[in-house]
């Protein structure tokens, strides 16, 4: 049979011979880098499948379901194969689970020990099955393929680079390429596993593929913390474990090449010391009933509604408001045109922000809502352009004096562009704030497809331009509005101090991101474009002289700012908050929490940012009110405070597995129980009522103490 | 107003808790799930009694391997006939290409001649995710007291062909006879294997 097999495929090839094998999802076929064999010297031979777009093959660890690729081969006398070299497979997740595969094409490559007296043509023929899946169904198949090597001319075949390029990616063992360090100990639900990379060596997004199966949970991330060379990987545990995980081996893969060559894995196995805990008290599981789409519209609608009240925009769109009074005599066509444009703008500026965000998401950069505010120099930015529009409320200048006269001409010309500009500004200065609701709907909007989350940001839009939009259309709406008068001035005077005290509270924002020096180049920058305002009001266009000063402090203030967000970042904050300081919180880590809650300790987790206005509300208001401390420190709650207020791919990757994306979020983990999330806007009675279940253990232990003689 | 909106926050919040997967040694989640015909079966109803979950679904090549061999319908007679209830459980989200209908359920059941005590629908996904079921057929056994004391796969042999039942280590049929033998389950957590549940 096999003779005559070789002798059908020798008439069809002169050199070496294979022919791909078509099945329903897959081509298949052998391939060898050489045309001839070589008496004594392995061989090594590619089965090469080519997988039709959308669907995948597996790993030798399917992960949650699925089989890996096999072949059985079947060879002349003599000859005999080794196992199949695996290439380093991918993540492929399916809902709730998670396999590990490929994709496209994959050459798994098998060596083949040559007889030293071979000689001659020789078939080398082999049965393989494969299971072949799509997101919807698995289907399994087959294939008997062969490859003929006609013996005489040893050149390259075509296939040569690809399988010598296949070999030079393969996952080496650590200890071959460089001192390695691996440590892993179990945890809560959890092994931690320390690596040291040889010097030089950089992890990018380090991921462990096991070679075990029914150890880890395969859809978990696998959060990791560094600090300096070294790397620390959470490996959260199945949670249905099939025996003992008691060794950590497998790959661990990288994004980023770690060498010449372009490898991203490297095989190591390492017992693990102690034992894993229960999962019960593992780190949080994602929830597994999030929003759903309608409800996330809905929450994103009166997120973007109530976005509205927020400090941070009242002020801007009270004025807004106040032109329907001014403009009375306005066209109603002219005036709901503009409302529908502003909306726009709203509208357009969301979607911009969506945009980036998911671009940048795609580039593996982990960002959320407010991620600007993280940026010292947005905060400059946001702190000078508040500060202008204060002074001009004040009245020290008006924006047409600033302005080179053709573009405030054109403001003046064209309303429109004035409304759908004012709709992106609306944006601009809502983004320190999150809404109640919104945090729910914007974490949900991040785990969906792309047309979901546009979907999602255009709800948010919408509630946010809605209340000014349905005021253009019929001004009435607002109630009886007094006559325009000498009042409306006054108001717009003070609304001016909102954005004063705005401006401070950015200042200390980039305080605690850049130390005392920013905050100073901050206010110089302020004073330099108080001046340039000052100038610029009392400015008549003839006078070349003042308006040459008023450019050159304009300048100044500009390079200021970027000297602001400039200076180095501190290790800590430069200018720490009373309360941070305080004993009663500590820092948060993925590390600590986990400690915490293998001890059995309630954890409240503040998700917070100095640029949150909600979180700092909610933080004096609340979270430091004397008899809220006193109902934390009576139930031994360990209260941790996740800073967010620079960039932290750490709180960013938790703050996903809440299903959050921006914060606020506050966080109650009970022992033995789900993680618990209390709403967005804190009051002192839902904390208190939450605590509430934790019950007394102090002072069941002082009534004891009483008790004792 | 405000207490309103933050009582309905509340309660959305609570309702996004996740559950604890099942684990073997520990009390099995109870569950009512309506069967073919439309009539809610729940899980405490067999209290008293062993209970055999399995997951399936008709158009996985893994589950018509145990079906088309007759394998997984020996298994459920024998079982059945000794006072076991067996359910099997469809968890594929309607949206999914393989979904059934209950009626079809129903008839593919009956074509295939299986011995199940109910054949149920989770069409939610909510009683497999809260089981970690994670392929089919993934298989449980809960014991009269209500523990589950096995979680896994059916037998040792993961693959598609009918004639490797014949010598596969069937664990289910071992971890049954050892608990109807009043002995402890010698094997009680295995790898499954399968297709993936279409949640």
């Amino acid at each position: 049979m096999r003779a005559q097999l070789s002798l059908i495929l020798l008439a069809f090839s002169a050199a070496v011979c294979a022919e791909p094998v078509r099945t329903p999802h897959v081509e298949a076929e052998l391939l060898a880098p050489r045309t001839a064999i070589e008496p004594g010297k392995p061989l090594v031979v590619a089965l090469r499948l080519k997988i039709a777009p959308n669907w995948h093959t597996y790993w030798r660890n399917p992960g949650d379901s699925g089989e890996p690729t096999r072949i059985t081969w079947k060879l002349p006398p003599g000859y005999s194969a080794g196992a199949i070299q695996w290439p380093v497979p991918e993540r492929l997740p399916a809902g709730p689970l998670t396999n590990f595969g490929y994709k496209n094409e994959v050459l798994l490559l098998t060596d083949v020990a040559v007889p030293q007296g071979a000689s001659g043509p020789v078939t080398l023929a082999a049965r393989a099955d494969w299971l072949v899946c799509n997101p919807e169904r698995c289907i399994p198949e087959g294939a008997d393929l062969a490859i003929t090597f006609s013996g005489n001319a040893n050149g390259r075949t075509a296939w040569a680079e690809a399988i010598e390029r296949a070999q030079a990616l393969l996952p080496r063992k650590a200890a071959e390429v460089g001192p390695w360090r691996f440590d892993a100990r179990g945890a809560a639900g959890a092994v931690v596993l320390d690596i040291v990379p040889p010097a030089g060596i950089r992890l990018a997004s380090p991921v462990y593929f096991p070679y075990e199966e029914g150890r880890i949970d395969n859809s978990a991330a696998q959060p990791v913390e560094r600090a300096g060379d070294a790397y620390r990987l959470t490996i959260p545990a199945s949670r249905q474990p099939v025996g003992a995980f008691t060794r950590v081996a497998g790959l661990l893969a990288v994004a980023q090449p770690l060498d010449a060559q372009g490898r991203r894995a490297v095989e190591f196995s390492v017992p693990v010391t102690g034992l894993v805990g229960p999962a019960a008290a593992a780190p949080p599981a994602p929830e597994s009933a999030p929003l759903g789409l309608a409800m996330a519209l809905a929450f994103a609608f009166l997120g973007g509604l109530i976005l509205n009240l927020m400090p941070c925009v009242l002020p801007v769109l009270s004025i807004k408001v106040l032109g329907f009074v001014s403009n009375a005599n306005q066209g109603a066509a002219q005036r709901r045109l503009q409302g529908a444009l502003f909306a726009a703008g709203v509208v357009g500026s969301f979607l911009l922000l969506a945009a980036v965000l998911i671009a940048l998401k795609a580039g593996g950069t982990a960002l959320g809502w407010g991620y600007q505010l993280q940026s010292p120099l947005f905060v400059s930015v946001l702190a000078l352009f508040f500060f202008a529009l204060a002074l001009n409320l004040s009245g020290v200048f008006e924006f047409g004096n600033v302005l080179p006269a053709s573009l405030s001409g054109a403001r003046v010309s064209s309303p429109r562009i004035d409304a759908l500009l004012s709709g992106a500004l609306a944006v601009f200065v809502a983004s320190p704030c999150t809404a109640p609701f919104m945090g729910a709907a914007l974490g949900f909007a991040f785990s969906q497809s792309v047309p979901v989350t546009m979907l999602i940001f255009t709800a948010l839009g919408l509630g946010m331009a809605a209340p000014y939009a349905l005021l253009a259309w019929n001004p009435r709406w607002l109630g009886s509005a007094p006559a325009p008068g000498p009042w409306m001035t006054r108001l717009k005077q003070f609304l001016a101090f909102p954005l004063y005290a705005t401006v401070i509270w950015l200042a200390w924002v980039l305080g605690t991101q850049s130390g005392l020096d920013a905050v100073i180049a901050l206010l110089a920058a302020l004073l330099a474009l108080a001046v340039t305002a000052w100038l610029a009001g009392l400015a008549t266009r003839r006078k070349l002289a003042v308006r040459a000063i008023a450019t050159a402090f304009a300048l100044a203030a500009a390079a200021l700012a970027v000297h602001a967000a400039r200076a180095p970042a501190p290790g800590t904050p430069a200018i720490s908050s009373a309360e941070s300081a305080a004993a009663a919180w500590q820092p948060y880590t993925r590390h600590r929490l986990a400690e915490l809650t293998a001890a059995g300790t309630p954890v409240f987790v503040d998700f917070t940012a100095a640029w949150c206005v909600t979180c700092q509300v909610n933080k004096q208001l609340v979270l430091t009110r004397p008899d809220v401390e006193r109902a934390f420190t009576d139930r031994g709650v360990a209260r941790l405070r996740a800073d967010w207020t620079r960039r932290d791919d750490e709180i960013t990757r938790a703050l996903a597995e809440l299903g959050r994306n921006g914060v606020p979020v506050y966080a109650l983990y009970l022992p033995g129980r789900s993680v618990r999330l209390l709403p967005e806007i804190l009051t002192r009675e839902t904390v208190l009522a939450a605590l509430a279940e934790i019950g007394h253990p102090k002072s069941i232990a002082n009534l004891k103490r009483k008790e004792a003689p | 107003m405000k207490r309103t909106m933050q009582t309905i926050l509340l309660t959305l919040v609570l309702a996004a808790f996740s559950v604890a997967a099942a684990t073997v040694g520990q009390p099995a989640p109870g569950f009512t799930l309506k069967d073919v015909s439309g009539k809610p079966v729940e899980l405490s109803e067999f209290k008293g009694r062993y209970v055999v979950l399995e997951w399936v679904n008709p158009e996985c090549p893994y589950v018509q391997k145990h079906y088309d061999s007759a394998n997984m319908q020996r298994l459920q007679k024998e079982f059945t006939g000794k006072n076991v209830a067996w359910l099997a459980i469809n968890s594929t989200n309607p949206r999914a290409y393989d979904y059934k209908t209950p009626a079809q359920m129903q008839a593919w059941m009956k074509q295939m001649n299986g011995a199940v005590t109910a054949t149920l629908l989770d069409e939610s996904g909510q009683v497999g995710q809260t089981y970690g079921a994670r392929v089919t057929p993934h298989m449980y056994i809960i014991d009269p007291k209500g523990t589950l004391i096995y979680a896994g796969a059916i037998d040792d042999r993961r693959s598609t062909r009918l004639e490797d039942v014949k010598t596969a280590k069937n664990y289910v049929h071992v971890a049954m006879g050892e608990a109807l033998a009043g002995k402890p389950v010698s094997t009680s957590s295995t790898t499954p294997y399968g297709c993936t549940v279409k949640y």
